[in-house]
């Protein structure tokens, strides 16, 4: 089972043009959403849409690295559940390695970091659920 | 008592079910036999296994006198499906930030 998403990306341009992006709330808004976001630690800001996010910036390092905790509701029960996304820039020859880690889904991790390995688990799982649907 | 409702990650969301869902990881077993593991109520117990049976994460079989709990695994469909959507959201979103700075660079 996934536990985090990950997603590289390259860019053919410089980091501080992908940092801009990332960065600039008027530039964030024209591929991500309208916000009212800082680069500044401790901001609590806003994703705004349907389903509203709530994220507060914990790290902010110019052109290298970006972290917010990113809060949104359950679609069916409009219930909270909080997690992490992080940013991390890399130089390259022509242009720029974006990194997106999009992690800390509630409590999900302690779950599958189970000491078998959640590997395991859902194979067992899989055969217990077979077992018991016939 | 109206039976509770959680969500998926409700219902992870508290210690007590995680370790329950763990000890159901390695085998099925008897509400009795899970609940000696904890140091709480029968009432208490039955509660948890309750709610994580409601939101689809085990199943309870009656064999006999006994009943016996079984992880199921549309609760934990439910998590994924949720990493999933977001899986997607984020490589839309990639892909749009990736058409805009080329325009921006002509």
């Amino acid at each position: 089972m996934q536990k985090e998403i990950k997603h590289t990306w390259f860019y053919s341009q410089s980091p501080q043009d992908v940092w801009d992006y990332l960065t600039k709330s008027e530039l964030l808004e024209q591929w991500l959403m309208p916000n009212d976001f800082q680069p500044v630690v401790g901001h609590k800001f806003q994703f705004f849409c349907n389903n509203t996010c709530f994220c507060e910036v914990l790290e902010v390092e110019p052109c290298t690295k970006l972290t917010y905790t990113w809060q949104t509701n359950s679609v069916e029960t409009k219930k909270p559940f909080v997690s992490k996304v992080m940013w991390t820039l890399l130089p390259k020859e022509n242009g720029t390695e974006l990194q997106l880690v999009h992690n800390g889904f509630t409590a999900l991790e302690d779950l599958i970091m189970h000491e078998n390995g959640w590997n395991k688990c859902a194979e067992k799982l899989e055969g217990l659920v077979n077992k018991v649907e016939k | 008592m109206t039976p509770q409702t959680f969500d998926a990650f409700q219902v992870i969301a508290d210690p007590s079910r995680r370790q329950m869902m763990q000890l159901l990881s390695k085998d099925s077993m008897t509400i009795n036999a899970l609940a000696e593991n904890f140091d709480m109520s029968r009432p208490a117990v039955s509660k948890h296994i309750k709610i994580m049976y409601n939101a689809g994460f085990i199943t309870i079989t009656d064999i006999g006198r006994e009943r016996h709990c079984t992880l199921k695994k549309d609760g934990f469909d439910e998590l994924q499906n949720f990493i999933n959507y977001f899986d997607q959201f984020w490589a839309g979103k990639l892909k749009k930030l990736e058409t805009l700075l080329n325009n921006k660079a002509k």
